[in-house]
């Protein structure tokens, strides 16, 4: 038997026979490039629209907690109750010690209605003393030059990280504040880089509109000692917070003198519990995403297999005449095989064609110059190519059934059938 | 060995509620050469015969010997074979593919031969030659008369060079001008050809135009025109 699906002159009777049905042509391919594109765009398009939620949280590290001090409510080893304590710097060094499975204990000291001066120009905001390790929980989007580094707390520079709108306040020619001088609280600091927020997350006012100095710059300047006003701390990948954050109050009562029952005096937010709550919220999105993408599928495959059915039975006297002319089985399944894949994956091609340009325009419009993340309206290579198997399988099984069937009858009920 | 077509004793009988016995043992042949025609009324199993003959249809029981050649309980493939190879086809309703143009139709029994389309469209543009349609060549078959589409599907019969043409009511669907000049083209194709040629018709005036006349009426050949050839209608055939 000669094989004809790699044989030139089948195809060249195939495309003869798809040319010369326009309409059913256009018709059969419209559904398979639709069903394609939108199953290509739902795929693009639930990635994407995901990217664009997680950037809303990007430079955020979500295994996060926050601990801070409160008036005690039980009275302990003779201290009445009500009392006001303060971490310290020893607590920073104890935690970490006590838990090497923290990324980062960040000591953070602020304050808010601070002005700052540049001759004429000022601005008010908060200003915060932080350390190095402040990037590991948040990571500011720097303009220009740097973040507070360790050199500058080992010596309490008097640098400053400004925000960018603190910047364009002080600076509106538009001219580089690195290098310059700044006033915060009366004392003049140099600024070291300007920074901003990298999505929608902010800690206790936005980085945009506050400046940055060195915790020990700024314990020594509003006199805290080694006193520090709250801690964050963030885990290393598998950290489980919710399990750390009670021995770390225990330990705090310990180190303070604090009853151990005493839940009202030390305060913790557990960051990450919320973003387990997000990413349930993603979950859902994605499986909404599959389920629609299944139902589109399914849809599609029973929109192009009823379709080739419909082909296959209109044309039964067309086969009965072909057979009546010398057509092997063989030959009338290869000519519905081909015409299948062909129109499959000529109008798949276009399909997902489609999409890319469909996707391309959506991940241009939402993906601004100085977007902090790329929000990916794309699909994966592979998953393309698995949309157009399918759709080729399904597409042309459809079509062999109704072919195999009409082998069954005899070529003269097939010639007068109509 | 110069009998296209041996039939002896053939039987067909088809399944239903009522099992209908419409050949009830044919016995006949058609010599090399012959323009036969079968006549009989509505029901007579004339069609039936005619696609057994054309391997269209099988029959029950009973040999059935075309150029030689055993045709019964043959594979599908062999059958498309031997259709496409031995039998050229003209039906009443012409059955041309109708959204192939004219010699396309024509040469899409070679395609099953796998000629090529250079070859094959070349070849049929010599059948349409012969049949007077070279200017309707790309034609679709829509745009055709009824004699024009009966005279491609001639050509398309004619293409394999095959042993025997069957002709099923050819007519049937033309007018009587038309019909004369398919019938014409039926005789010369005969006359100087040699062409096997059976037509299967229920118009006297076409039966007239052949050379010998095979009756059949319920299921049996009529006693008064036997299935074989006589000896001078032999004679005059060659």
């Amino acid at each position: 038997m000669r094989l004809t699906i790699f044989d030139l002159e089948n195809w060249k009777e195939i495309g003869a026979t798809l040319m010369r049905n326009k309409t059913r042509t256009f018709l059969t391919g419209f559904g398979i490039f639709w069903g394609v594109a939108m199953l290509a765009l739902l795929t693009g398009g639930a990635r994407g629209g995901g990217d664009m939620l997680r950037r809303n949280f990007a430079g955020f590290a979500t295994n996060t907690a926050g601990i801070i001090p409160s008036n005690t409510t039980m009275p302990y080893k003779g201290y009445q109750k009500g009392r006001w304590w303060q971490m310290n710097l020893s607590d920073v060094e104890a935690i970490q010690t006590a838990f090497p499975e923290l990324e980062a204990v960040v000591p953070t000291s602020q304050r808010g209605g601070q002005s700052f001066r540049r001759g004429k120009f000022s601005y008010s905001g908060q200003l915060a003393g932080v350390t190095a390790d402040y990037t590991k929980i948040l990571q500011p989007r720097l303009y220009e030059g740097r973040f507070i580094n360790e050199a500058d707390i080992q010596n309490e520079r008097k640098v400053a990280v400004i925000g960018k709108k603190v910047a364009g306040q002080l600076f509106p020619d538009g001219s580089s504040p690195i290098g310059k001088l700044v006033e915060v609280g009366g004392a003049p600091y140099a600024v070291v880089g300007v920074a901003g927020d990298v999505s929608e997350i902010s800690i206790n006012g936005r980085v945009d509109e506050g400046v940055f100095i060195p915790s020990s710059t700024f314990r020594r300047i509003f006199g805290y000692g080694d006193k520090i006003d709250f801690l964050m701390i963030t885990g290393k990948a598998n950290a489980n917070l919710a399990e750390i954050l009670p021995k770390i109050q225990t330990q705090l009562c310990r180190r303070h003198d604090i009853n151990p029952s005493d839940k009202g005096a030390i305060w913790t937010i557990n960051i990450a519990e919320q973003f387990e709550q997000i990413d349930k919220v993603f979950l859902g999105i994605d499986l909404l995403a599959w389920f629609i993408g299944l139902s589109t599928l399914i849809a599609g495959v029973i929109g192009i297999g009823n379709i080739m059915w419909v082909i296959v039975k209109e044309r039964t006297q067309e086969i009965g005449i072909r057979r009546a002319i010398g057509a092997k089985p063989s030959d009338i399944i290869v000519q519905v095989l081909s015409e299948g894949i062909a129109l499959t994956l000529l109008f798949g091609l276009a399909g997902v064609t489609f999409a890319t340009i469909i996707l391309a325009v959506m991940q241009a419009t939402t993906n601004p110059a100085d977007a902090v993340s790329v929000a990916h309206f794309q699909m994966s290579f592979k998953g393309a190519v698995l949309i157009l198997s399918i759709f080729v399988l399904m597409g042309t099984l459809a079509g062999i059934i109704p072919s195999l069937k009409a082998m069954h009858i005899k070529p003269i009920e097939a010639i007068n059938s109509k | 060995m110069n009998e296209i077509i041996r039939l002896r004793d053939v039987n067909k009988t088809y399944d239903g509620a009522v099992p209908l016995h419409v050949l009830r043992g044919i016995d006949m042949s058609v010599e090399k050469g012959e323009l036969v025609s079968i006549m009989g009324a509505s029901g007579s199993g004339k069609s039936t015969l005619l696609n057994i003959l054309g391997i269209l249809d099988n029959y029950d029981s009973g040999e059935y010997f075309l150029d030689g050649t055993l045709i019964k309980n043959l594979s599908e493939n062999k059958a498309a074979e031997y259709r496409n190879k031995l039998i050229g086809f003209v039906f009443q309703s012409f059955n041309l593919i109708n959204y192939k143009n004219a010699v396309e139709n024509v040469a899409l029994p070679l395609f099953y031969q796998g000629i090529s389309r250079k070859k094959r469209n070349a070849l049929a543009m010599e059948q349409l030659e012969r049949m007077g349609l070279a200017d309707r060549a790309h034609h679709l078959p829509g745009e055709l008369s009824g004699g024009q589409k009966q005279r491609v599907a001639i050509a398309r019969a004619m293409i394999t060079d095959p042993a025997l043409i069957l002709a099923d009511e050819p007519t049937g669907a033309l007018d009587s001008q038309t019909s004369k000049d398919v019938m014409k083209i039926f005789r010369q194709l005969n006359e100087e050809e040699g062409k096997t040629i059976v037509i299967v018709t229920h118009d006297p005036g076409v039966a007239a135009q052949t050379n010998r006349l095979i009756r059949i009426s319920d299921g049996v050949i009529a006693p008064d025109s036997p299935g074989t050839p006589e000896i001078p209608q032999l004679v005059i055939s060659q």
